[in-house]
């Protein structure tokens, strides 16, 4: 198991010249569990996200690692510790998926050395874990959405890193991907520990597969804790201004909000 | 499982690997025996074993002027200039991850062309000032090109719109500086607006040479990096690359070598463009193509500088024949990408 890391974020303000998005934002990152950034569109949940993985500089406040600033750690270095798949990575042409997954070693190696011993193992670990073994040696191109979704994940599971961070893994998918691509995260955090902070779309997935939620809205952190005592429809209308009512999940146990429209309002 | 899995990888990245090798050697023989039909060929065609005699020194009559002073520099200096096209083109491309985004179709070619010109025809500066000028001005033109088209977000059709319309007024430039100059001096208009090796001499050489001696070796260093940078910021920087110091390093690096090669041949049309795609062709996926880019460009070079030669009745200088290639290349190009919404 992965030994624990307190990843920290301190009054944390982003955004851009004029517009801020990031309002004083304090967190602490649950180690070694899966937690789950949700929020509507434009309350700044991504660019919260991409500000802890450090693809964007906080304009002020502090996000620490082991009570390091994240910015004083060198790059590679950090990049052994703390990975993220980015929403929408960029397909190299011409590229074969085991190359692919094998960039995710990059911050293991050094300027000259070829693959070692560690990066095969590393990359047939995670190819093996997102189901893509016999992928290996096709042309990236000549991939599916799902599949190159699965890749991208391998290639960030390649990398190793105790934290991972994923802005909207599921996007694009078909729900038994969506559901596939969860699966496959929730292993990895049980087998090898590894703490996972996500952006997710949908709330009632969020709820099953999170163990910690954040709930975000207007660049503020709402609330946060386990998904049972977050998600209640009080939060779900302020967040989100829609009416719902929560019940339990009857396969999982955890909350599941169903919305209420104003054409189904009468019945409820 | 896991075993089988690692050596299903390994197999196939030892396939990939023995490809490249392959190719690798191949345009490298192909390259030597270019290189030797430059030597051997000619008006008159010597002996072999004179040509050899002569290259090792021996003074022989008629033969020691048309090789040593004549064909030797002419061939090293579209090896040398082929090959910097070659890789300086794929570093861009790559980096840029479009095709079109390539010192020739961008301006960049066009920059240090026009201080050339502008050094000889204008002020009769001697070569090591128009080497270092046309460095100076191609870094410029990057410079200008990156500032105009940087906007609130970077995009890169953007940039190539504006290295195009750069690249229109750089050459407005340079006919501009011919036609104001001498005009005893047509062959050397051609070698400014299209490239060409004829009259290459010996002493224009040494810039060259030294900057693919140097910047290769770099370039090549950094070849990790790039394939990093190929996957986009984000990714970059998630990875642990230092992003704006490997980008400059490899810019700084292509752009040298592709100034130089320009003060020395002339912008030699689309080999910096076509280089780059042909090697990522026949290298097929996965191994980095920098190397058999390079060849690949000094190849064309040679090649079609043997043709221009020798094919037809008139000699036509070798950007003429690179152009009639590579032409018809960026229109496919452009309309591929129209099609799939890229541009």
């Amino acid at each position: 198991m992965i030994s624990p890391h307190v990843f920290k974020a301190e009054k944390i303000e982003a955004g851009y010249e004029n517009k801020k998005i990031l309002h004083e934002v304090s967190l602490t990152i649950p180690s070694n569990k899966i937690s789950v950034i949700i929020g509507a569109n434009a309350c700044g949940k991504s660019t919260l996200l991409k500000t802890l993985a450090r693809l964007i500089k906080p304009t002020s406040g502090s996000i620490t690692l082991d009570d390091k600033p994240i910015s004083k750690i060198p790059a590679k270095e950090l990049a052994r510790i703390v990975g993220l798949l980015p929403q929408s990575p960029i397909v190299p042409e011409g590229i074969s998926v085991a190359d692919l997954v094998g960039r995710g070693r990059f911050p293991h190696q050094s300027l000259f050395s070829g693959w070692t011993k560690k990066d095969y193992e590393a990359v047939a670990d995670a190819m093996d874990i997102m189901n893509i073994t016999e992928l290996a040696n096709r042309n990236i191109d000549e991939l599916s959405g799902g599949q190159r979704q699965r890749v991208w994940i391998a290639m960030a599971l390649a990398q190793q890193t105790d934290i991972l961070f994923l802005d909207e893994p599921t996007t694009f998918l078909d729900i038994t991907y969506q559901v596939e691509i969860l699966d496959l995260l929730t292993d990895l955090n049980r087998k090898r520990g590894t703490t996972i902070v996500m952006v997710l779309h949908d709330i009632n997935l969020s709820a099953r597969y999170a163990d910690y939620i954040f709930a975000m809205h207007s660049g503020k952190l709402a609330a946060e804790g386990k998904p049972s005592d977050v998600i209640t429809s009080t939060l779900i209308k302020d967040i989100f201004g829609l009416n719902s009512t929560v019940i339990e999940d009857p396969v999982s146990g955890s909350p599941n909000v169903v919305p209420i429209g104003r054409y189904h309002a009468d019945r409820v | 499982m896991k075993n089988n899995s690692i050596e299903i990888i390994k197999q196939g990245r030892r396939l990939r690997r023995r490809r490249w090798i392959l190719v690798t050697s191949l345009l490298f023989i192909l390259a030597i025996a270019l290189c030797c039909a430059m030597l051997l060929l000619g008006n008159t065609i010597y002996p072999v074993n004179d040509v050899i005699r002569t290259l090792s020194g021996e003074q022989i009559k008629g033969v020691t002027f048309a090789v040593n002073t004549i064909r030797l520099p002419r061939m090293l200096a579209g090896l040398f200039a082929g090959f910097a096209f070659g890789i300086a083109g794929y570093i861009f491309q790559t980096m840029l991850r479009n095709p079109l985004a390539n010192p020739n179709v961008i301006g960049i070619t066009s920059g240090s062309s026009a201080a050339a010109v502008f050094c000889i025809v204008i002020l009769h500066t001697s070569n090591t000032v128009v080497s270092i000028v046309s460095v100076i001005a191609a870094l410029i033109t990057v410079i200008l090109i990156y500032l105009l088209s940087k906007g609130r977000t970077f995009s890169i059709g953007r940039l190539i719109l504006v290295g195009i319309g750069i690249q229109a007024m750089l050459d407005a430039f340079i006919s501009y500086v011919l036609l104001k100059g001498d005009q005893q001096d047509i062959p050397a208009a051609i070698r400014w607006l299209s490239g060409s090796l004829n009259g290459s001499q010996m002493d224009e050489l040494p810039p060259l040479v030294i900057a693919v001696l140097i910047c290769t070796p770099i370039v090549l260093l950094l070849g990790k990096h790039l394939s990093i940078l190929e996957l986009g910021e984000q990714a970059a920087t998630t990875l642990g690359v230092r992003t704006d110091l490997a980008r400059i390093l490899l810019i700084v690096s292509s752009v040298c070598m592709i100034a130089l090669a320009t003060a020395t041949t002339g912008p030699i049309a689309f080999v910096s463009f076509l280089a780059g795609p042909i090697a990522k062709r026949i290298v097929g996926i996965g191994f980095s193509s920098i190397i058999p880019a390079g060849l690949v460009g000094a190849n064309l070079v040679l090649a079609a500088d043997l043709i221009g030669q020798f094919a037809f009745e008139v000699r036509f200088p070798v950007g003429i024949i690179t152009g009639i290639l590579g032409a018809p290349y960026l229109i496919f190009l452009l309309i591929r990408m129209n099609r799939k919404g890229d541009l």
